[in-house]
């Protein structure tokens, strides 16, 4: 372990074992301690950023692809012979890949964990339980992040939903369990077509490996007969693929389960998943376009790529136009997603779509991955903002924030600065990620797509604008907050509402804390100052670009990293 | 010697001396200024051929801003020298500092233009020209004020222009640079109208030229002097830069030139204010000019020679003879105050040394043997002459120049017999000029008459090589040339003694401005009214659609609601209320929540959607 190298090659395995190790320990202490749920939990995530930081630093301060191949040394990629047949480098086992794109991705998750703990500090949920599905939640999408294999991916997407359905029936309301009862059937139901694709892409190649998968769908090795990308097979298991995925991040008009989970999930939970649980999968989405089935496959077959654009434009009209119709702060902001995911997967859409020149591509790229990165920031911290309101006088609804900027200045503010970013105001980060998309979608002369991009910037506007003129220009006197539903119809914003009232002077026990406070503020801080680190966050990624615009993630590139070798002289 | 003549710009060290005029003392500051000017003379004659500080601007232009060629060397020399009269002359006309310090920025902008080595350059100091000669006009205050508007606007146009020419050409080409020295024509097609157009209003085309009787007449005398002189033989210098060869485009300029010499000269001779008669004949004169360049440039061969040749050499020429007329005329108005004609008369006994000047001016305009004006006007005529270097396309032109002559013959002839000859002075004693007025005009007429003997040391300072050469047969004193010229001058005479009595009778003759002025009255009063407007519908549709949004925005049940009448009756979502109220009223909830079956179908669907487009 002295080797800086083998500590190197041990973080993408540590960032996934720490969080699941520890998630056991709340349980097994809390026999014996009541209230060490969070103290273990924040040691665990400092741990966690510790790592990340660490291979941050491996993959951009050093320029490394750290790669980690589970289950010691008989596994990995061997030169031998099997029946005759050389392996060609193939793998045996599972690989973790820490590269430039799933760096980024670790960081956020370790960063976001860490802060959300933070913030839960006093707005809940708590107990020993939830702390360790937290945990296990973070193991899931670390693995996400960094997995290098098709079915492992499967097992870290269940890992995070199964988790994911947990925390959001957390705070045991009957809309929650509802929600999460709605994700569990359609995540679950996302996450068979996933595995169906992925079996058939198996059938098709005998491989499950990322990057063997691609040199296979390429015709690369011996047993290959030529390119794979006409194959049926091959099409339908990206129809399945893509299906699953769009289902876990949030897809019109898959994204169904997500705006009930996260409104009547408990405040901070819906500020971690909104973060980071969609995110990952249109990460993983990404890295599944661009690294495994690669652009050639998209220009052998047009049509799909142009379907998944056509899903993903619809997914920014309706997101917007249905975000503007909600009543409910949180349900506003969860349709917002949905929009904003269309926006990513529109931007890896277009990275690999055969009309796409190398602006595009490159374009594409740093678009998708900045927005990626900017809206986890901008949209948890609108959703701690809406927390922090609703802890501090119950406002949940558009019509009770009214005048909320004399009672709230400070949040307000939050909200203003983060609507703004969001919609993609210079110098945001909003604006960068939404601009390279732009750029990228103008220099493909995908028009219509273009078209789409721009609107996006008004349609957001649309329900940012009416938060705005609710919080600062509307000064009704006899506004107050509604801590119970006029018509009558219980909703789990009412729920807590109404619980916080019952429990007669309980709002001041759930003030804004301090945690809750740096959270937004951090957040407000980071999506302000993002902006300016555009070029950097893109030059991060020129790597990513290089691999996928040589159209290879490049097997002799791992062959050649002096971690490789290490694992391999292990 | 050489390399400190090429240590500073001309343009910079005018440009100082026009601020050392407006802060010394009079006659120190305008000693400056003529010291100035001497030294750009000296600038022009000495610095080496060829020097030039290119450098880039704003990291992506890359510009000349001082380039010594053959051609900033002869105009340089000649607008240096008459500048250095000119304020002289200011100086004894007891024009303010102010208007002196104003024509030298005028000045240094013009020397910008001549010595610029690329459009950019170019361009920035003509409009720089277009602003200090504005305010030169403006300085004078009174009715000078209202004229200089309309001049500013006329060269606001203009150089706006040019402005669009020159960016297009820099579209195309990727660089403002001169492609070389000698014909450099600018982007053919558009940019090349619009160059032309723009310098043809600056060069007094016939229909753009209301803006020169508009106001030449009006200022301060000294400053009518600069004025004649810069704005419109550095246009044709420019239009020079611009004409492509052998185009048609060129011949159709060509024939401009000679409609504007007749009309120019047709009109000068119908002037009363001796001003406003000098002010046509500028425009007859450039008329010479851009006939002389446009059908050499179309013609090609020795009438390229011949006729560039000899229209450069009347550019060179007009400007001395042109502000010499202005200074002869004006030292009349200083010491009179008249500016009609037909109230002066007898001068030439009181006034001995400024008919004397007048005299060398109207002697070289009129072309008359010995002067300059006779060796260039020779060269165009000649060059659009079918019988010389001219061909049957060109036969027009030479008619039109050759009534243009007669023209100004008998426009001079008029000039100098109302103002010297006719009867007697009766009004109060005058004075003659004074030693400025004297020593300035005797300066610049005796370059007349130098340029017009030694006519070889003109052509040497011309910027056009090929004249000088053995096999170049120019006999400007050969007999033919004489004997045609003095028919022109006899048909004057007579010409001048039948039509005299009714010229006299004849009142104020309207010209084109009558219509053109209200035109572009009515039309940038049109076009203000327009912008307002536009800018008010746009204004109004863009609160309509943000309006609209918000309203969209506050009622979006009401909306969905609305919207989904348009649906067929099977698709409609169920509402919770029939109708719910718009603004004011609590919008009733649209149930839209997909259930986890639906959900299921969804993704069946969308599924079936992406494996239908595998196939």
């Amino acid at each position: 372990m002295s080797d800086p190298l083998v500590a190197a090659k041990l973080i993408p395995a540590l960032l996934i074992v720490v969080p699941i190790l520890a998630a056991t320990l709340p349980l097994a202490l809390g026999l014996r301690w009541e209230r060490v749920g969070w103290y273990v939990t924040a040691i665990a995530l400092a741990v966690e950023a510790a790592l990340a930081g660490l291979l941050a630093y491996a993959i951009y301060g050093q320029g490394r692809r750290v790669v980690h191949v589970l289950g010691g040394k008989q596994f990995g990629r061997k030169d031998v012979m099997i029946n005759g047949t050389p392996t060609e480098d193939f793998i045996v086992g599972i690989e973790l890949v820490g590269d430039a794109l799933s760096g980024l991705v670790v960081l956020v998750v370790a960063g976001v964990a860490l802060a959300v703990l933070a913030y839960m500090r006093r707005a809940g949920p708590r107990g020993n339980a939830f702390y360790s599905g937290y945990l296990l939640l973070t193991g899931g999408l670390m693995g996400v992040a960094v997995t290098g294999d098709m079915f492992n991916l499967f097992v870290f997407l269940e890992i995070t939903g199964l988790a994911t359905y947990a925390l959001v029936a957390a705070d045991r309301s009957t809309d929650a369990a509802i929600a999460a009862l709605k994700y569990l059937v359609i995540g679950t139901a996302g996450a068979s077509m996933y595995l169906v694709g992925v079996g058939y892409l198996f059938v098709r190649t005998g491989t499950l490996n990322m990057v063997d998968l691609s040199r296979s769908l390429a015709g690369d090795p011996s047993w290959i007969d030529g390119a794979l990308y006409a194959d049926p097979l091959v099409a339908a298991a990206f129809g399945f693929v893509a299906a699953g995925l769009l289902t876990k991040a949030a897809i019109f008009p898959l994204h169904t389960w997500q705006p009930d989970a996260y409104a009547e999930a408990p405040d901070s939970v819906t500020v971690y998943i909104s973060a980071l649980v969609s995110t990952v999968a249109a990460y993983a989405f990404g890295r599944v376009a661009l690294f495994v089935f690669t652009p050639d496959f998209f220009a052998a077959n047009p049509a799909l790529i142009n379907g998944v654009l056509a899903l993903a434009g619809a997914s920014v009209v309706a997101g917007s136009a249905l975000a503007a119709t909600q009543r409910r702060i949180k349900r506003m902001f969860a349709y917002s997603s949905v929009a904003q995911f269309g926006l990513v997967v529109i931007a890896f859409a277009v990275a690999v779509h055969p009309a796409s020149g190398d602006g595009a591509v490159r374009f594409g790229i740093y678009g998708a991955v900045f927005h990626l990165v900017a809206h986890a920031v901008i949209k948890g911290g609108l959703f701690a903002t809406a927390g922090a309101i609703a802890a501090g006088d119950g406002s949940r609804r558009l019509s009770s924030y009214a005048g909320l900027a004399r009672r709230r200045p400070f949040l307000s503010g939050a909200i203003a600065v983060l609507g703004l970013a969001i919609v993609g105001v210079p110098p945001t980060a909003g604006f960068v990620g939404k601009w390279y998309i732009a750029v990228a979608a103008v220099e493909s002369g995908l028009w219509p797509v273009v078209g789409v991009v721009f609107a996006s910037t008004v349609l957001t506007l649309l329900y940012v604008a009416r938060i705005l003129e609710k919080v600062y220009f509307d000064h009704r006197p006899d506004a107050v907050p509604d801590h119970g539903d006029a018509s009558g119809e219980p909703t789990a914003g009412d729920a807590t509402g109404g619980a916080v009232a019952a429990d007669g002077g309980a709002p001041a026990t759930r003030r804004v804390s301090l945690g809750m406070a740096a959270f937004v503020a951090t957040a407000v801080v980071i999506a302000a100052v993002l902006g300016f680190g555009g070029a950097e966050i893109a030059s991060a990624l020129d790597p990513v670009v290089d691999a996928v615009q040589e159209s290879a993630p490049a097997i002799e590139g791992v062959k050649t990293d002096a971690i490789w070798e290490v694992a391999n002289n292990e | 010697m050489s390399e400190l003549a090429t240590l500073v710009p001309p343009f910079a060290i005018v440009l100082v001396a026009a601020l050392l005029v407006a802060i010394l003392p009079r006659l120190v500051g305008h000693a400056v200024g003529v010291l100035s000017l001497l030294a750009v003379l000296a600038i022009s004659l000495l610095a080496p051929h060829g020097t030039y500080y290119q450098t880039t601007l704003f990291a992506s232009f890359d510009v000349v801003l001082f380039s010594v060629n053959s051609f900033s060397q002869a105009f340089g020399f000649v607008f240096a020298a008459l500048g250095s009269a000119a304020v002289l002359y200011s100086y004894s006309s007891d024009a303010p500092k102010v208007t002196t310090a104003f024509a030298l920025t005028y000045v240094s902008s013009t020397m910008g233009v001549l010595f610029a080595g690329d459009w950019l350059t170019l361009l920035f100091f003509a409009e720089l020209m277009a602003v200090t000669s504005t305010l030169l006009v403006w300085h004078y205050g009174g009715e000078a004020v209202r004229a200089g508007f309309r001049y500013a606007l006329a060269h606001g146009i203009s150089g706006s222009l040019l402005l669009l020419a020159v960016t297009w050409h820099f579209a195309e080409t990727g660089t403002f640079l001169f492609a070389e020295e000698g014909i450099t024509s600018i982007t053919s097609g558009i940019p090349l109208y619009l160059a032309i157009l723009g310098m043809g209003i600056n060069c007094g085309f016939v229909g753009l030229h209301v803006w020169l009787p508009d106001t030449y007449p009006r200022p301060h005398i000294a400053a009518s002097v600069f004025l004649s002189v810069f704005t419109t033989k550095t246009s044709a210098y420019v239009m020079y830069r611009v004409l492509p060869l052998g185009d048609s485009v060129t011949l159709a300029v060509a024939y401009m030139g000679g409609i504007m010499a007749v009309y120019g000269a047709g009109f000068a001779l119908l002037q009363h204010d001796m001003r406003a008669l000098l002010t046509y004949h500028i425009q007859a004169q450039v008329g010479y000019m851009i006939a002389g360049m446009g059908l050499g440039l179309y013609l090609g061969g020795t009438t390229l020679e011949l006729g560039v040749g000899g229209a450069l050499a009347h550019v060179f020429n007009n400007v001395l003879f042109k502000a010499l007329l202005f200074m002869a005329v004006g030292v009349i108005i200083y010491r009179t105050g008249i500016d009609d004609l037909y109230e002066l008369g007898g001068l030439w006994r009181e006034m001995p040394l400024t008919a004397v000047g007048f005299g060398l001016g109207a002697l070289s305009i009129t072309a008359i043997p010995g002067f300059n004006g006779f060796i260039s006007k020779g060269m165009i005529l000649d060059a659009a002459d079918p019988h010389y270097y001219g061909s049957s396309a060109t036969e027009p032109i030479y008619w039109l120049l050759y009534l243009g002559a007669i023209g100004t013959l008998l426009s001079f002839i008029k000039l100098g017999y109302y103002a010297f000859l006719h009867g007697e002075w009766d009004g109060p004693e005058l004075a003659d000029a004074k030693p400025g007025h004297t020593v300035a005009m005797l300066f610049i007429g005796g370059l007349c008459l130098l340029f017009g003997v030694q006519w070889e040391w003109l052509l040497d300072l011309l910027p056009w090589p090929l004249l000088k050469e053995e096999a170049y047969h120019l006999h400007p004193y050969s007999s033919s040339h004489l004997q045609s010229q003095a028919i022109l001058v006899g048909i004057s005479l007579v010409a001048f003694a039948v039509i005299k009595k009714p010229l006299s009778k004849l009142g104020h003759i309207p010209d084109v401005d009558v219509l053109v002025s209200p035109l572009v009255y009515y039309s940038g009063k049109a076009s203000v009214y327009g912008v307002t407007e536009l800018y008010a519908a746009i204004d109004r549709t863009a609160i309509r659609f943000v309006r609209g949004c918000y309203w969209v925005g506050s009622n979006p049940t009401l909306v969905a609601v609305r919207l989904a009448r348009y649906l067929p009756q099977s698709f409609r979502p169920s509402f919770g209320q029939d109708e719910p109220p718009a603004d004011g009223g609590t919008p009733s909830r649209l149930y839209l929540r997909a259930s986890i079956g639906t959900t299921v179908l969804l993704l069946t669907v969308v599924i079936t959607l992406l494996l239908i487009l595998a196939l």
